[in-house]
C-alpha cells in the first residue's frame, strides 16, 4: 500500500501536474488563434467595447460555472482527469460519463489513485473518439445534416436526457440512500428556479441548482457517515 | 469579402487544427503515463483494455450528438471555429449562445440580420474570452485542490469513497432535474435511460454477460432516445 501511494504521489501526480499546466496554459495561448488569425490576417477587430459587452453577458450567463464545475468534478475525476476535461470541453455530457463507464468495468472505486488512472484513461480515450467523429464530421459538413431524415435530427435531442438519467442512475445503485436526496434537492431546486423565486439574481441562476444539489449531498454525505461510524 | 471565405480560410484551419493538436497531444502523454502507472500500482492489462474499449463505445453516442451540434454551429461561424470549439474547452449550448452574444454586441440579430465580419470577429472573441475561464481556473486550482480535499477529509478514508459518488449524484441529478420537471419527451427519455440502466448494471455482473459492462451505457442512452423519439 505504501509502495502503491509512493508511486502515484511521487511520480505520478508531479509529472500530471507539470504536463498538465503546461498544456492548460498552452490551451489559453492557443485557443485565442483564431482571433489572432482574424485580426493580423485579415485586420477584423472588433471595438474593445463590443468584446466588452458581449464578455460581461457573458460572463452573468455562465461566470459562476468557471468556478462551480472544477469543483463539483473535482472528487470524481481527480488532478488528471481535471487538467483534461477543462481542456477538452464537453464535460457532463462526455468526459465524465467516459471516465466513469472505465472505472465501473475495472471496479475500481472514483477518488482512489486507481480510481483516478483509469478515468483519466476512460477521457483519454472519449478525446480520441469525439475528435475523430467531429473531424469526419467537420470535413463531410453540412452535406451529412441534408441527408439525415429530419426525424432522427430530432430523435438525437433526446439522447442527452437519456444519457443523464442513466449515469444519475448508476451512481445512485453505488449508494441508494443517497440518491433520492440527491435527486430531490435537485428537484425542489429546478422548481424553485423555474418559479423564478431566485429572480433576483442575475442571468438565470441554473448554476444554484447544482451548487445546492452538489454540497447538499455532500454535507448530508458526510452527516450520515459521521451518525453510522460514530466519528465527530 | 464575405465573411463565411474568412471563416473557412485556410489560416483560419490552421489556427483551430493547432488547438485540437495540443488536445490530443496532452490526451496521449496523460494515457501513456496513466497506464504505465496504473500497471505499476497493480491494475492488471485486461481490466485497463476492458475499461479503455467501454468508453470508446460510450463515447460514440454523446459525439453524435456533438456532432449535431458541430453541424448547426458550421452554419454559422464556419467549419474551423465549430470544430475547434467542440474539441476544445467548448460545449455545444454555451458557443450557440457565445455567438448570439457576440453578435448582438454589434447590432447583429442572430436569425433575423444576416452575420457580417464584424459580427463574426465578435462571436469568435465572445466564445474565447466567455471560456477561458475555466481552462484558468482549472489549471490554477488543479493541484492544489487534492490538499482541500485532505483537509476536508481528515484522514478518514471511507469519506473518501462516499463524496465522489454524492458529487455525481448531486451534479447529475441536477442535470436530469431539468428534463424530469420538463414533462415532455426529454422527460421520457430520462427515465428510460435511467430505467435501462437499472437493469443492465445488475445484470453485468454475472459472468455470462461481460459484455454488458462495456456496452451497458450505449444500450441504455440508445434505448431512451428510441423510446422517447417512438412515443
Amino acid at each position: 500500500m505504501t509502495q502503491k501511494r509512493d508511486v502515484f504521489e511521487g511520480d505520478y501526480l508531479p509529472f500530471i501536474v507539470r504536463y498538465g499546466k503546461v498544456t492548460g496554459w498552452l490551451g489559453v495561448l492557443m485557443s485565442f488563434g483564431p482571433a489572432l488569425v482574424l485580426a493580423v490576417v485579415y485586420r477584423i477587430m472588433p471595438p474593445t467595447t463590443a468584446i466588452l459587452t458581449a464578455f460581461i453577458a457573458m460572463a452573468s450567463a455562465v461566470g459562476v460555472n468557471w468556478f462551480v464545475e472544477p469543483i463539483s468534478y473535482f472528487p470524481i475525476v481527480g488532478v488528471a482527469g481535471t487538467y483534461m476535461a477543462f481542456t477538452s470541453g464537453n464535460i457532463s455530457n462526455l468526459r465524465i460519463p467516459a471516465a466513469a463507464v472505465a472505472q465501473r468495468i475495472a471496479r475500481v472505486e472514483p477518488g482512489t489513485p486507481e480510481g483516478n488512472i483509469v478515468a483519466t484513461l476512460g477521457m483519454a480515450v472519449s478525446v480520441l473518439v469525439n475528435t475523430l467523429i467531429l473531424t469526419i464530421g467537420v470535413l463531410a459538413g453540412s452535406t451529412i445534416l441534408a441527408r439525415l431524415p429530419a426525424n432522427v435530427i430530432d430523435a438525437f435531442n433526446y439522447l442527452l436526457p437519456s444519457l443523464f438519467g442513466a449515469i444519475f442512475v448508476q451512481f445512485a445503485l453505488m449508494k441508494l440512500k443517497l440518491a433520492p436526496i440527491a435527486l430531490g434537492i435537485a428537484l425542489a431546486l429546478t422548481l424553485a428556479v423555474n418559479l423564478g423565486w431566485f429572480d433576483f439574481l442575475p442571468g438565470r441562476p441554473t448554476y444554484l441548482i447544482t451548487l445546492g444539489a452538489v454540497f447538499g449531498t455532500i454535507a448530508l454525505a458526510v452527516a450520515m457517515h459521521k451518525r453510522e461510524t460514530g466519528r465527530p | 469579402m464575405d465573411y463565411l471565405q474568412i471563416a473557412n480560410s485556410a489560416p483560419m484551419w490552421i489556427a483551430s487544427g493547432l488547438a485540437i493538436g495540443l488536445v490530443l497531444f496532452q490526451a496521449y502523454i496523460f494515457a501513456k503515463k496513466s497506464y504505465n502507472t496504473g500497471k505499476a500500482i497493480g491494475l492488471s492489462d485486461t481490466q485497463m483494455k476492458s475499461a479503455l474499449k467501454g468508453s470508446m463505445i460510450t463515447s460514440i453516442g454523446p459525439s453524435l450528438v456533438i456532432l449535431t451540434g458541430l453541424l448547426s454551429l458550421l452554419v454559422t461561424v464556419g467549419g474551423p471555429m465549430a470544430w475547434m470549439r467542440l474539441s476544445f474547452i467548448g460545449s455545444v449550448m454555451f458557443e450557440l449562445m457565445a455567438v448570439g452574444f457576440g453578435a448582438e454586441a454589434v447590432g447583429v440579430n442572430l436569425g433575423t440580420d444576416s452575420m457580417t465580419q464584424l459580427a463574426f470577429a465578435n462571436a469568435v472573441w465572445t466564445m474565447i474570452l466567455g471560456s477561458i475561464g475555466w481552462i484558468i481556473f482549472a489549471t490554477l486550482t488543479a493541484d492544489k485542490m487534492d490538499r482541500v480535499q485532505d483537509r476536508f477529509l481528515k484522514g478518514d478514508k471511507a469519506l473518501l469513497k462516499i463524496i465522489p459518488v454524492a458529487a455525481m449524484l448531486g451534479s447529475f441529478g441536477s442535470l436530469v432535474s431539468g428534463h424530469l420537471v420538463a414533462l415532455n419527451k426529454n422527460t421520457i427519455a430520462a427515465i428510460t435511460g435511467g430505467l435501462i440502466m437499472a437493469i443492465v448494471v445488475p445484470l453485468a455482473e454475472k459472468d455470462k454477460l461481460k459484455w454488458l459492462r462495456e456496452w451497458g451505457l450505449a444500450i441504455a442512452l440508445f434505448g431512451g432516445m428510441i423510446v422517447a423519439a417512438i412515443l
